[in-house]
């Protein structure tokens, strides 16, 4: 895997959409299959970097992922 | 700097208030990503965080104070870390007993204003498509996937994935111009 398809995975997984099973849990995202252990460690410090400028940017100090849960908790 | 103590809005949560559990994952879900980057080689911790916090807000009205600060944080980070190691075990269960036993102490940290405020007017700064599509990222309210949100934008997804990029890219630059540094936002 050549470092530009490695970042593109990482960038297709920064994403808080998330496929469900048949239950309605949440699964990994399939670009997350393809990394291999550094690739998923380097998702890992995205999220945590993204995550953190999205709430920063929110009004509400919320980043998408909290967006995501809400909207599932409020239906 | 004293520590907050976001157990000021269980009694809400348990209540029902999904604004006060809102207020509450703006300050909680920073710590318990962290918490879980021991994982980050074996599971999605961004699909173990989120399936955490919506248990946690199912299991809340049960969480009963124990005299210390940050109670339900400490009970979501108990969560996150057990759903992370059933993911493991259905993978290899020989990883499991060496991630397994007291759990570190995690706090919520405060909002730097000088980086949000960095940040927002770097935020202004950034050219039309790629702000449309970090916006669409930022905004969407419809848990669209990717592919969706570029649509919607009359992008490819290629083409919107390369404009979150830039669009990254360019706060990091202006954050760094500003005398701001990445590695700030998330410590």
């Amino acid at each position: 895997m050549t470092p530009a398809e490695r970042d593109d995975l990482i960038e297709r997984a920064t994403t808080a959409w998330r496929p469900r099973d048949l239950d309605g849990g949440l699964r990994a995202h399939p670009a997350f299959h393809d990394l291999d252990d550094d690739g998923r460690r380097a998702l890992h410090e995205e999220l945590e970097l993204q995550r953190r400028l999205e709430a920063l940017l929110d009004d509400d100090g919320l980043s998408t992922t909290a967006r995501a849960v809400l909207r599932r908790i409020r239906g | 700097m004293a520590h907050r103590d976001l157990d000021e809005h269980l009694p809400a949560i348990a209540g029902g208030d999904a604004d006060a559990f809102a207020r509450w994952l703006a300050a909680a879900e920073a710590p318990l990503r962290r918490s879980l980057r021991t994982f980050a080689a074996n599971v999605d911790t961004e699909a173990v965080l989120q399936e955490s916090l919506l248990r946690v807000w199912q299991v809340a009205p049960r969480c009963e104070p124990d005299g210390r600060p940050n109670g339900l944080l400490r009970l979501a980070q108990r969560v996150a870390r057990n759903l992370a190691i059933d993911a493991l075990r259905r993978q290899r269960a020989a990883h499991v007993e060496l991630l397994e036993g007291d759990l570190p102490t995690i706090e919520p940290q405060p909002v730097d204003e000088h980086v949000r405020d960095t940040l927002r007017r770097c935020r202004n700064k950034l050219p039309e498509r790629p702000a449309q599509a970090l916006d669409a990222r930022l905004h969407d309210r419809e848990l669209r996937n990717d592919r969706e949100l570029a649509s919607a934008l009359d992008m490819q997804l290629n083409t919107f994935l390369q404009n979150i990029t830039r669009a990254r890219r360019l706060l990091a630059e202006c954050l760094q111009r500003h005398g701001v540094q990445l590695k700030e936002v998330t410590t």
